[in-house]
């Protein structure tokens, strides 16, 4: 079964086939489609690669510190500058530090700002545009204005600011980045829940008497997830390289801590001298990011072949 | 039409202010004042104190906010602090820079999302699909700054072709401006150009299922007249969304690919006005960016009725 | 796309609006040099500003936008990059630091030592044609002290200046001030500017603060805005302000030699790759943009010539003397005993510095040889035993605006990790940074202090008790006592003694602790000629050629 969901486009009707079972919580179909989801992604090869990589990635967050060769700010400035070599598998950095430990140990901080931070407008932004869309009318109109007013603030400036206002730091970055995107996650589940609201199954709870929260969180919500998590796969890519901007204006994570957009912007200092510097960590955002868009593609592959994209992506890169 | 455009006027009114009071509340929250980073590490009480008087800093705030909106709404967005010129001829001198790179991003991110993502959904899970979807993400991976300085070595240092930076107005030197702005325009444009290829795939993927596609081959008309009557039509519904989104994006300016190329556009402007909390600088460059939202956003909504019959207003 | 040929409409729209505003200001006689360089038609901008002595114009990149013109209110270094070159002050320090005339041709101190007396030039013109005289000499003076601009403090000896002819400036003293050469002519800080041409001034009573209802930052009521403007008796006359750039050019009626140029374009390039690229390819003669690390490599590459000198800037760093445990002088030493210098100096400078344990470089008079610490871990951790310190966690307050404190900052928090100090480095923006300094909100912080010439600039403000830039809250008056007593000494091997004394109290306390002096480098196309690279990081190209 698909649920088409429509975010943006107005007066379209909404399709749903979804069984007319009034008041049944989509649970048991819920169910299989996650059976369903995890068959296709094995079979699409990419997707595969995509969880291999995030699991290494994740593995690598999470043993990182005991398995790196050198801590992150092991300082030997003797042996700065030094090519990739069996010492240093990546290569030192301008501080004679061992790039591949620190693009090991980066990997924590980046999984750890994707997934705060999307987490972050996941939640605020997702609670606001069911809220919004569920109950319309003037709620809708000023959730919805709040909305646009955060969303025609530019994206870094407001990052900067509120950077700014908190201080810099790893913990602040996810809090700002989760700010920015906010509104995008309101957005889409707005416009989803707008195009199921009205639907069958929804009335027909409503018929027989269930409560708003209930309606909300368990005949709506299930069913404009689809759109959300795709929303949600791209925003976890936009957010490490948000943090990436904001490292470079070094506002992000603190030095020495390792981030990966630190030291790729720190590294184009030596582009001409010591390409492996910048280049690893490079290399390591793109494949993080290649991984969370791909397994984000499959996703909607899987969950909503006709879906409409209702993704607004909104590049931040400083 | 005339009722929809005039409540749409209103509520734009309605977010220009909602931004003008966030804009004004959050740079006064921010800590470190303009005064006392003008006169740089010597520090001086007495001539503090006086600056800050000559600024009007001392005022309470929210008489601070009416009589900047009250001017803002006259046309007048006050001086900056640290330049000592109106806000409105920094913005002015800025603005050609930005308005071209903004255009010619989109031109070049269009010229790579369109056929690319267009074939990629026509061939999808072909060789094809595969290398488009990783040039994607590479192009959405690579940071901008990367891209430009590489850009830079080969183009300029090492093959001297193209000029390494600076802009150079249109009507001065139109070959100049092109040269200029081509390296940054790519640079910008390869960013969103990857973003826009994702849209452009997914939305013709989709319109390619749609019964409308279905009906016309059926008539048997050609593939090719199919997906360029029927589906791109479609598809471009969408992309139009995100493209317009990405175009008011790049209006408000792209620092770090402006720090590269010393390409004097608004991005920097604002972020060295955040940086030296320069109050009406960034205020006026704010306001300017979420009037270009808004107006792109209007456009874009407008557009949705020509594209797609279906949609009234 | 339709939406295309809109914004190819509102482009042209607004390149109309902004070619006809800029009018006024910036844009008028862009355009001209494009040619080819040889004489530029005169009048074209409406000063007496004109080229024709054919010697095409010099592109120098700098890294960043000078903030404001005003030579009296700007801090920005950049600013004075370009000041430099259009404003002159009664006299100038030469390439050694010792104070030449310039406005002044001579002057001469009474025998109590308390009024100079200065004999301008007779020859000199503004660049709006205005006769240069002692009245503009009184009136920039006053307006630095009387409105309290950024410069007032170096006028604070200062009780009355008096202009008893067109020739004649006597600057009478609270105090005797053997360093007021350079405090009226360190730098174009102190740049003359004509008579009135700021709005009216109240003169004479040294620093009142009367306010005269002078004119918001680029308000009306004068006849110019310094902001944005110029009026100096350089050997340049400013042209147009543009956001990619500033334009001089070269001033027919200069009093001095030069200059050789028809003008100079400066060009604001932040991006070092960018700006050394520019270089090579021949499209900017001269830049400063230069990180250490490429030093080496571009003195051996022939498309550029560069030169490195000794400058007079410091780095240090400083703990907080009203937090606990820094207040505790053992703690400080370990502190100081704990770094090695020269890992420090070479991670942030690679060769392009010299470690120095005092403030003064040791190319200067003014120099004291001092240095009593070493790289010594042991030494450390005994003395935090002594002071019954463990477990210290400390957090150390730097700036990117100034890259290299950050990386300076990621050395020190390794090294003091060896004597079992956590280092938490925090890395604000410069307001914030400079806000939580004026607050004592910090356990530490790096930062310079750069262009000082005379030692009174080094130490005074900095250690005194009541020192307005003694954030670390450093005091002791055996240093009070011989830094006052050295300002107004006017023997200098005697004063220079009183220095050495006080700089040593102030080492071994620990009140700053002292980094390295970094080297000035920068590169030119080779075959440009009658520049010289000085120590205080002036530019100066009054007397430059451009290579055939």
């Amino acid at each position: 079964m698909t649920t088409h969901t429509d975010a943006e486009q107005p007066g379209r009707e909404p399709v749903d086939e979804s069984p007319g079972e009034a008041g049944t919580p989509p649970a048991p179909a819920a169910t299989s489609r996650w059976r369903e989801t995890l068959g296709i992604l094995v079979r699409n090869r990419l997707a595969l690669f995509a969880l291999v990589v995030l699991g290494v990635l994740l593995l690598a967050g999470l043993t990182g510190p005991y398995v790196a060769p050198y801590g992150f700010n092991e300082v030997v400035v003797e042996d700065r500058l030094e090519a990739p070599s069996s010492a240093h598998l990546f290569g030192t950095d301008n501080l004679g530090r061992d790039v591949f430990s620190r693009v090991l140990l980066g990997a924590r901080v980046s999984i750890l700002v994707g997934v705060v931070a999307v987490g972050i407008s996941l939640t605020v932004g997702t609670l606001f545009g069911l809220v919004a869309g569920f109950y319309g009318g003037k709620i809708d109109d000023g959730i919805m204005r709040l909305m646009d007013v955060l969303f025609a603030f530019p994206a870094l400036l407001m990052a900067i600011a509120v950077l700014a206002i908190l201080g810099p730091g790893t913990v602040n970055a996810m809090v700002a980045i989760g700010i920015v995107y906010t509104p995008i996650f309101a957005r889409v589940t707005r416009g989803s829940v707008l195009s199921v609201r009205e639907a069958d199954f929804v009335r027909a709870a409503r018929s027989i008497g269930a409560g708003d929260v209930r309606l909300a969180g368990l005949h709506v919500l299930p069913n404009v997830l689809a759109p959300i998590i795709v929303q949600t796969s791209v925003s976890l890519a936009f957010a490490i390289l948000s943090e990436a901007a904001l490292s470079f204006l070094g506002l992000g994570t603190q030095p020495p801590n390792p981030s990966w957009g630190r030291m790729l912007s720190e590294g184009r200092a030596f582009i001409q001298q010591a390409w492996w510097i910048a280049v690893f960590p490079g290399l390591a955002i793109f494949f993080t990011v290649l991984s969370f868009n791909v397994l984000g593609d499959a996703l909607r592959d899987v969950l909503d072949p006709r879906q409409k994209s209702a993704i607004e992506s909104r590049g931040m890169s400083a | 039409m005339a009722g929809y455009l005039a409540r749409r006027g209103l509520q734009a009114v309605g977010v220009l202010l909602g931004v003008s009071v966030l804009v004004f509340a959050i740079i006064h929250l921010v800590p470190g004042d303009p005064v006392r980073l003008a006169l740089g590490t010597r520090f001086d009480q007495e001539t503090y104190e006086a600056l800050r008087q000559r600024a009007g800093l001392d005022q309470p705030l929210v008489l601070q906010y009416f009589d900047w909106i009250g001017r803002a709404l006259t046309g007048d967005l006050g001086v900056s602090f640290r330049s000592g010129r109106t806000v409105m001829s920094m913005i002015v001198e800025r603005l050609p820079a930005t308005l071209s790179l903004a255009a010619a991003a989109i031109v070049v991110a269009l010229l790579i999302a369109l056929p690319l993502g267009t074939l990629s959904a026509v061939r999808q899970g072909s060789k094809l699909d595969y290398a488009a979807t990783t040039f994607s993400q590479a192009g959405i991976s690579i940071p901008d700054f990367w891209m430009g300085i590489l850009l830079i070595l080969f183009f300029s240092l090492q093959l001297d072709l193209l000029p390494p930076s600076g802009y150079v107005s249109v009507l001065e030197s139109p070959w100049g401006w092109f040269t200029h702005l081509l390296m940054p325009a790519v640079t910008v444009g390869v960013v969103s150009g990857s973003i826009l290829t994702r849209f452009v795939r997914s939305s013709v993927l989709e319109s390619l299922g749609e019964d409308f596609t279905r009906t016309a081959r059926s008539k048997g008309l050609r593939e090719r007249r199919v997906i360029r009557r029927h589906v791109l039509r479609n598809a471009l519904v969408p992309v139009v969304t995100v493209t317009g989104l990405q175009l008011a994006y790049l209006l408000s300016g792209v620092v770090v690919v402006e720090a590269v190329f010393a390409w004097p556009g608004l991005g920097r402007l604002a972020l060295d006005a955040v940086l030296a909390r320069d109050y009406p600088v960034l205020q006026g460059a704010v306001l300017l960016f979420a009037l270009f939202f808004l107006l792109v956003n209007l456009t874009v909504d407008v557009l949705y009725a020509f594209l797609d019959p279906r949609i009234r207003y | 796309m339709r939406q295309g040929s809109k914004l190819a409409w509102l482009l042209a729209l607004v390149l109309f609006a902004a070619a006809c505003s800029g009018g006024g200001e910036g844009v008028e006689g862009e355009g001209l040099e494009d040619g080819g360089g040889g004489g530029t038609e005169a009048g074209a901008a409406g000063t007496e500003a004109s080229g024709g002595t054919g010697g095409g114009t010099l592109v120098a990149a700098i890294s960043s936008q000078p903030d404001q013109l005003d030579p009296h209110k700007t801090t920005a270094y950049a600013s004075f990059q370009v000041l430099e070159n259009v404003y002159d002050t009664l006299v100038v320090p030469n390439t050694d630091l010792e104070f030449e005339p310039s406005l002044a041709t001579e002057w001469a101190t009474s025998d109590d030592n308390l009024t100079w007396t200065f004999t301008l030039r007779d020859d000199v013109t503004f660049h709006d044609g205005s006769t240069f005289d002692s009245a503009d000499v009184a009136y920039s003076f006053n307006r630095i002290i009387s409105q309290e601009l950024a410069n007032a403090f170096r006028f604070a000896s200062v009780k009355e200046i008096r202009t008893p002819d067109p020739q004649t400036v006597e600057i009478e003293l609270t105090e005797p001030t053997p360093n007021l050469l350079a405090n009226i002519g360190g730098f174009k800080g102190m740049a003359i500017i004509p008579e009135g041409i700021a709005g009216p001034v109240s003169g004479g009573d040294g620093g009142g603060g009367s306010e005269a209802a002078s004119p918001s930052p680029g308000g009306s009521g004068a006849d110019i805005n310094l902001a944005n403007e110029a009026v100096g008796t350089g050997p340049f006359a400013l042209e147009s302000v543009a956001a990619d750039g500033i334009t001089l050019s070269a001033f027919q009626d200069y009093w001095g030699e030069g200059p050789n140029v028809d003008g100079v374009e400066f060009r604001f390039i932040s991006e070092p790759t960018t700006a050394l690229t520019e270089l090579q390819t021949g499209n900017v003669h001269w830049t400063d943009n230069i990180p250490p690390q490429r030093i080496t490599e571009l003195a051996n590459n022939d498309e550029v010539t560069l030169e490195t000198i000794p400058s007079v800037d410091y780095w240090y760093w400083a703990t907080n003397f009203n937090r606990e445990p820094f207040g505790n002088p053992k703690v400080r030493e370990a502190l100081s005993y704990a770094i090695d210098r020269e890992a420090i100096t070479q991670a942030a400078k690679f060769d392009a510095a010299t470690v120095n344990q005092t403030a003064i470089p040791e190319t200067s008079f003014w120099s004291t040889d001092y240095s009593p610490y070493s790289h010594d871990p042991e030494r450390a951790q005994q003395l935090l035993e002594e002071a019954g310190v463990s477990n210290l966690s400390m957090g150390l307050m730097v700036t990117d605006e100034f890259p290299e404190t950050v990386t300076a900052a990621e050395v020190i928090a390794s090294q003091l990790g060896e004597v079992g100090i956590n280092v938490e480095i925090q890395s604000e923006t410069f307001a914030t940074w400079l806000d939580r300094q004026g607050k004592g909100d910090f356990d530490a912080f790096m930062l310079g202090w750069l262009g000082n010439l005379d030692p009174f600039g080094y130490y005074h403000s900095q250690h005194l008790c009541e020192g307005s830039n003694n954030y670390q809250g450093y005091c002791n008056e055996e240093v009070d006592k011989l830094l006052q007593q050295a300002a107004t000494q006017t023997d200098q091997d005697q004063r220079k003694q009183l220095y050495d004394e006080a700089v040593k109290l102030i080492v071994d306390d620990n009140s700053y602790m002292y980094l390295y002096n970094p080297d000035v480098a920068q590169a030119w196309k080779p075959g440009l000629s009658g520049y010289t690279i000085r120590p205080d990081k002036a530019i100066n190209f009054e007397q430059v050629e451009l290579p055939q």
